[in-house]
């Protein structure tokens, strides 16, 4: 992964690509639930889900080979955990979102729904953000700097 | 040109910005946040207009776009911001040409939506699909815009050397 130009470069565009669609669709429905555009159907909407989950499996499995290239250098970063918090509390309350709206849920309120739509678009800033700060904050590269 | 774009970035205080300790990934996380919201909305109505979500109306989803445009502000912004602070590492770099073109594609593929299909598109019944006009217009800007990632990342993975150019 390290060493092949491509390789790293794929990853690199796959993760991206992905992060970007599952980023897009979680504000479009954010929005959606906050008051922008009322008459967007939200059982519709969250078909785009299906799509969504896709490209979540593309962010890990890219992540994955990102993090197999430079172990040392995102395990020993403490923004590298902030991401991956964020990101998968984003991702729990997409599920959330999901399961609420497909089941018309009696259990979740509209206004109970409009702050997850809220804290959603904030963890997913925050992934962003700490996405790319990864690239500039790490003090590690190589484990090879332990030997 | 690099004098000219230099200049303005010493004179705007873009540069003193951007050479500050955390100028650049700041404006590179709004440039994907712009680009996210992009995707949200313009990049979810031409999957809509493909045939994803069949029974959200046209109209209605359309009233998200003015969210992609400000996103796309965004990027407009940041990326001039990235453009002027390193004029030599994206004027002469093949990747950064190539995502300008993939720009002007999407910009007229827009101007040949909004002058010719928009209209229609909004009259269409939510579970009605549009015309073949109308999905290969959402397919161009989709694949426009998964470009523009493509080479955006192109950019910074790969920097060319200094003034290089295959075709200049």
């Amino acid at each position: 992964m390290r060493e092949s130009g491509a390789a790293f470069f794929t990853s690199l565009t796959l993760h991206s690509l992905a992060m970007a669609l599952v980023v897009g669709i979680n504000l479009a429905v954010a929005f959606r639930l906050l008051g922008v555009a009322p008459g967007i159907a939200l059982g519709p909407l969250i078909r785009f889900y299906t799509l969504h989950w896709y490209a979540a499996v593309a962010i890990f499995l890219s992540g994955l080979a990102l993090l197999l290239a430079y172990p040392a250098k995102a395990l020993t970063n403490p923004v590298f955990y902030l991401k991956l918090s964020a990101l998968a509390t984003g991702l729990v309350l997409a599920r959330k979102i999901q399961s609420t709206v497909s089941k018309e849920s009696l259990m979740v309120s509209g206004r109970q729904l409009q702050w997850i739509a809220g804290f959603s678009i904030a963890l997913w800033v925050i992934t962003i953000t700490a996405g790319r700060f990864l690239a500039y904050t790490h003090s590690v590269l190589l484990a090879s700097r332990f030997f | 040109m690099i004098e000219i774009l230099t200049d303005f970035a010493l004179a705007s205080g873009i540069y003193r910005f951007m050479n500050s300790a955390w100028g650049w990934p700041v404006a590179e996380s709004i440039h994907f946040l712009g680009l996210c919201l992009l995707i949200g909305t313009v990049g979810v109505f031409d999957l809509r207009m493909m045939g994803l979500g069949n029974g959200i109306a046209y109209a209605d989803l359309h009233k998200l776009v003015p969210i992609g445009v400000a996103g796309y502000l965004l990027n407009v912004t940041t990326g001039t911001m990235f453009l002027v602070s390193a004029p030599d590492q994206y004027i002469f770099n093949p990747a950064f040409q190539t995502k300008l073109l993939f720009m002007l594609v999407a910009g007229l593929n827009m101007l040949w939506f909004y002058g010719s299909t928009l209209a229609q598109v909004k009259t269409t019944a939510a579970t009605a699909a549009v015309s073949n006009r109308a999905k290969l217009i959402g397919a161009i800007s989709l694949l426009c815009w998964s470009l523009i990632i493509v080479c955006g990342r192109l950019i910074t993975f790969f920097r060319p050397p200094y003034h290089w150019c295959f075709w200049c």
